[in-house]
């Protein structure tokens, strides 16, 4: 295990993730003095564009440092580097532990399981989840120009009686996470019987963060402490995980 | 077409053009990780677990990719589309950022202006997003050897139902009626059959077609 953990750390892969990330920084600059350029010649206010710049990046504060909060809780397992990579780069922390418990499964091991990890089954699950999330980014490469030049050639529907009803895609992504997430709470409340290895501690955390995403969903919802919401996935899987460990050394 | 709109086109023109540059070499870059990882320790990834990994992930994810593109893009122009779907968090970051923006220099979607302000936007996210993270990995690893004792192993062996434990409550309360009978033929299937329990990633098919299947049948009868 210290093997794994010193290999998924060295500093050489630092730099790697360094650089993938240093190129796509500079894409953004490269977008963004673009942009601003082309604004400032359309006649928009460098006023209002310099505000944009202000607002965006004060408005992604919070949300950054939920993601942050998300590296600490990925980095245990799959290392600070990729963790910093699949985090910063089209992903997201729920997609990208699913994915890695699905690869770590396919591959033979129980789960994402430090115990468990080698650097062989790494480089597999790194793989898997790097393939599994770039349907969107291929879908930019090859169809983004037809599909937004017919977007905008549509004359568009007002709202009132000529407006169609919104369709079942929304929900269908809904349903597809309600699936997913039956599926595990179902293995966790599986593991808690003699014959699942009577192994109560996935379906103990499990609790916890649901009942941590309850508060947070009360003090947003019905006290309307908006802020908590940006925090409220990795914060209640983090008090979740502290549960975890509190309990381990209690017993 | 007047000059304006002329000058625009071009100025999209030219944001495919790097923008397609752009994403392919990411792509190619963030495929090279593994590989590169895998020379430099001397693994190579196990071909029939990435192929029966990526066959279970392709089955959930490429369909939320599709309807994600098609629904998000329209909102984010040119520019914000290949920046968002690159950097990440589109859901519960870019979108809010670039409504947020649009709202403070008041433009609407489908404008060159919106488009602007969209790029801008996602740029400007993507890079302090960078920055903060940056500054916390920083942070992070002098606290290594803390977060690797072994009396943190707990924590990180259930980080998994960490995440769906928080995310289940979000999800089955928005969407009771779609949520309880997955849950409990789930739940059955594992306690009868524990073998099922190692098997999550085949459970997600039936589940989520599950779910599909229902919600499909509650939005024709309009109860959702």
């Amino acid at each position: 295990m210290e093997q794994y953990l010193a290999g998924v750390n060295s500093l050489t892969f630092y730099a790697i993730v360094a650089v993938v990330l240093g190129f796509i920084t500079v894409m953004c600059f490269v977008f963004l003095i673009k942009s601003y350029k082309a604004g400032v010649a359309i006649g928009m206010d460098p006023k209002v564009l310099k505000k944009t710049i202000m607002a965006s990046a004060t408005f992604t504060l919070l949300p950054s440092i939920s993601i942050l909060l998300g590296v600490i809780a990925l980095s245990g397992t799959l290392g600070v580097p990729f963790s910093w990579l699949r985090l910063s780069v089209i992903g997201a922390l729920q997609y990208e532990l699913n994915v890695a418990e699905i690869a770590a499964q396919n591959i033979g091991l129980s789960g994402l399981n430090l115990s468990e990890l080698d650097m062989g089954a790494f480089v597999t699950i790194a793989l898997v989840m790097t393939m599994g999330i770039l349907g969107g980014v291929f879908c930019c490469i090859f169809f983004l120009k037809k599909y937004l030049s017919k977007i905008q050639a549509k004359p568009k529907k007002t709202d009132g009686a000529g407006a169609s009803k919104p369709g079942f895609g929304a929900h269908a992504t809904t349903a597809m996470f309600v699936g997913l997430c039956a599926a595990y709470i179902g293995s966790y409340i599986g593991q808690v019987m003699p014959g699942g290895g009577s192994n109560y501690m996935p379906l103990f955390v499990a609790i916890v963060a649901a009942l941590c995403m309850a508060v947070f969903e009360f003090l947003v919802q019905k006290k309307k402490m908006l802020v908590l919401e940006n925090f409220s996935l990795a914060a209640s899987m983090l008090i979740a995980m502290a549960a975890a460990v509190i309990v381990n050394l209690a017993i | 077409m007047n000059e304006k709109e002329l000058f625009f086109k071009e100025f999209n023109d030219g944001l495919h053009k790097i923008g397609r540059i752009t994403l392919v070499l990411a792509v190619a870059m963030l495929i090279a990780v593994p590989f590169v990882i895998g020379t430099l320790t001397g693994f190579s990834p196990d071909l029939g677990g990435f192929i029966k990994g990526f066959a279970n992930v392709g089955l959930i994810y490429i369909p939320v990719a599709i309807v994600e593109f098609l629904v998000y893009t329209p909102m984010l122009g040119v520019g914000g589309s290949y920046l968002s779907f690159i950097t990440g968090n589109v859901t519960n970051m870019k979108i809010p950022c670039v409504m947020n923006s649009a709202d403070i220099a008041g433009t609407t979607s489908g404008t060159p202006e919106h488009e602007i302000i969209s790029t801008i936007s996602v740029a400007t996210s993507a890079v302090t997003t960078t920055l903060v993270i940056v500054a916390g990995v920083i942070l992070l690893v002098p606290l290594q050897p803390i977060l690797q004792t072994p009396e943190l192993l707990p924590a990180f062996n259930n980080v998994v139902p960490a995440l769906f434990g928080a995310l289940g409550l979000k999800y089955f309360a928005k969407s009771p009626q779609i949520a309880v009978i997955p849950l409990v033929l789930m739940s059955a299937l594992c306690i009868f059959v524990p073998s099922m329990i190692s098997q999550t990633s085949i459970l997600l098919i039936p589940s989520g077609g599950l779910a599909l299947l229902i919600g499909f049948v509650l939005f024709k009868k309009g109860k959702i």
